[in-house]
């Protein structure tokens, strides 16, 4: 933003070193926030801590108890943190996800959740619920695959042949959509009552059963896939200029499209197997980060990561307190603040 | 409670009496009745142990027991009920245990002639309730009172014998993942306060709330009670990860309960009453 005009007669390598150290700066100013964020949202909960021995605890890692109590250093341990830390690689999954579509697809309304991804991916995660109830790591696995599958089908719909406009891509989103939902709701009247109550709230996004195996998975994950994304940041702008042009400037479209539309269904379906299927992330986080940093994906992706990370766990300290100890879906948060402010942005376009 | 019955009870086949449901509905009911839909288990079980199974034209899925029930006609499930098939068995009263879907289901019915009877008992009083309705409704009144009867006496039994006993804090799981309890306004936190049992979720808003993993722990309960093996099978026959240092784990005082005799508010509500006093305070049974 300083340097707006002297980067009208700047080298492209000057340029480029300026666009660098706009990510590092609002990277490092987003990664200190969503660590700010970690740190305070570990202290609310339903159960009321110790502050000041909280934060000796967490400053120690968990080697010092602080004087906590065992049941209080539980309760930041084993529910609190591993909850934080879930809702932080589901947020970055969802909103790097959301950005990468954005840009692959030339659509600003791309979003995992309106697109059928997520439910693609919900599906995968109650057939290995089903059939491989015991076997955790078929949820990821199966979830991959159904938000894979619903990208494709997706992406197909869309193409007609005057290529994806916004519109088409919209309207096959909701014809995958739709189509997943009543495919999720046969299952449901399928599965014996007891599991029913249990898997609609699951499929409202939910982060209160962190699976202590399942969670480093998501996070290396997250890290991951936010990372490739950066990577493929550059010629994810060109392809904003459009296939041929992308194509004339040296970008390898095919190759392109098939890493981003993996790794954005690998995020999806790691953050859904974990949690369900939490919406408006992916929309509302990459339009923040555009609004405010602009339309460079070099930029854009990497804060979408963070900021996703942040937004979710506002979202669910949210949902776990204020009708606590009773507890709301953070898919029912995330929707109530995403809805409003995405009817914002799409009056504002 | 009920409200006046028509006393000029002849055979006529026109004459109705008017029953208060739990709804606060004045239910028009003929004269006799002998076909019933009931679309829950628990009312199901209410209209056998009465003596009026043989009036029971149609029920739910889930409606298992007594084994006799599932020689009736099927008409969906709970939630789901096929309007058509239940107005093809030609019931006179349906009977239903909540309020759920009753707006756009009476008035249908109600189209066809069939009165929709509400049933939403909160506590082991309000169980008893439904049994002398359901006894009224069916016209089997001295049976029905005969049951609520033995009922109450198993009840004060069980009461009589966990009075001088200090109450039990106990953790209510419903589900582990996601954790759900019973709080409030379930008729469970009734029955448990009856067998002695002190529910640490008992004044939680609500009757299954979703429940905050860290709450749990931080309430540290002395016993666990997890309705499993009944129609639930196996699927919640494991204690929630937050509970697996609490004092009930530690001490081995996690108890499996019939869940048909703990979900179900009817007359085998008092079984899972004396198989929750038993398991909390077997030294106050003589054994």
């Amino acid at each position: 933003m300083i340097t707006s005009a002297s980067s009208a007669v700047a080298s492209p390598a000057q340029r480029n070193r300026v666009t660098l150290r706009k990510t590092l700066i609002s990277c490092a100013v987003l990664a200190a926030a969503l660590l700010l964020a970690i740190v305070l949202m570990s202290l609310l909960g339903s159960e009321q801590l110790p502050v000041r021995a909280s934060l000796c605890a967490l400053a120690s890692f968990g080697t010092s108890t602080c004087g906590l109590s065992q049941d209080q250093f539980d309760i930041l341990f084993q529910i609190r943190l591993p909850r934080i830390l879930l809702a932080a690689a589901v947020g970055g999954s969802l909103a790097t996800a959301g950005a990468g579509y954005q840009a692959l697809l030339r659509n600003p309304l791309a979003e995992p959740y309106l697109l059928g991804i997520s439910n693609g991916a919900a599906v995968g995660t109650m057939i290995a619920l089903v059939f491989f109830g015991a076997i955790e790591w078929t949820r990821p696995v199966l979830a991959f695959a159904g938000a894979l599958l619903a990208t494709l089908a997706v992406y197909r719909l869309a193409r007609g042949r005057a290529g994806a406009t916004p519109e088409r891509l919209i309207l096959a989103g909701v014809i995958v959509t739709t189509f997943l939902s009543s495919v999720i709701v046969f299952v449901t009247v399928m599965m014996d009552a007891t599991r029913i109550r249990s898997f609609t709230f699951w499929l409202l996004g939910d982060l209160s059963g962190t699976s202590k195996a399942l969670l480093p998975v998501t996070v290396v994950i997250t890290i991951a896939g936010a990372l490739a994304l950066t990577l493929y940041a550059r010629s994810l702008n060109l392809l904003m200029l459009g296939e041929r042009d992308a194509f004339d400037l040296g970008v390898e479209v095919g190759r392109v499209r098939i890493v981003v539309f993996l790794v954005a269904s690998l995020l999806v379906g790691s953050s859904v197997a974990a949690s369900g299927s939490v919406g408006y992330v992916g929309l509302v986080v990459p339009h923040l980060a555009r609004l405010s940093l602009g339309s460079d994906n070099r930029i854009s992706i990497p804060a979408a990561a963070l900021g996703g990370a942040l937004f979710v766990i506002v979202a669910d300290t949210v949902a776990r307190t204020i009708i606590a100890p009773r507890e709301l879906p953070v898919g029912a948060i995330t929707a109530l603040i995403g809805a409003p402010l995405f009817i914002y942005l799409l009056r504002r376009a | 409670m009920f409200s006046a019955c028509t006393p000029g009870k002849t055979a006529n086949p026109g004459a109705t009496r008017e029953i208060t449901d739990d709804a606060g509905r004045r239910v028009r009911i003929p004269a006799t009745v002998d076909r019933v839909v009931s679309l829950a288990p628990n009312l199901t079980e209410i209209v056998f142990a009465v003596g009026a199974g043989n009036r029971l034209v149609g029920r739910t899925s889930y409606c298992d027991f007594p084994a006799e029930a599932k020689a009736v006609a099927e008409v969906g499930d709970t939630l789901h009920p096929s309007l058509e098939r239940i107005i093809a068995l030609k019931p006179q009263v349906v009977l239903v245990s909540t309020s759920s879907q009753l707006e756009v289901f009476t008035q249908q019915l109600q189209g066809q002639n069939i009165a929709v009877f509400v049933t939403d008992p909160h506590d082991l009083e309000g169980v008893f309730r439904s049994i002398g309705q359901i006894g009224e409704i069916a016209g089997v009144k001295d049976q029905a009172n005969l049951l609520v009867q033995k009922l109450r006496e198993r009840t004060n039994a069980v009461e009589q014998a966990v009075k001088q006993k200090p109450p039990v804090r106990v953790f209510y799981q419903v589900s582990g993942e996601p954790l759900y309890t019973a709080g409030h306004d379930a008729f469970v936190t009734d029955l448990m306060r009856r067998a002695g049992a002190a529910s640490v979720t008992a004044d939680v808003p609500s009757a299954w709330p979703k429940y905050s993993n860290e709450s749990a722990l931080a309430a540290r309960p002395d016993a666990i009670i997890l309705p499993s093996g009944g129609s639930m099978g196996e699927a919640n026959s494991k204690v929630a990860e937050a509970l697996r240092q609490s004092p009930a784990v530690l001490h081995g005082r996690v108890y499996r309960i019939n869940d048909d005799h703990l979900a179900r508010p009817g007359p085998r509500s008092v079984t899972g009453l004396e198989e929750m006093a038993r398991a909390l305070h077997p030294d106050a049974f003589g054994k």
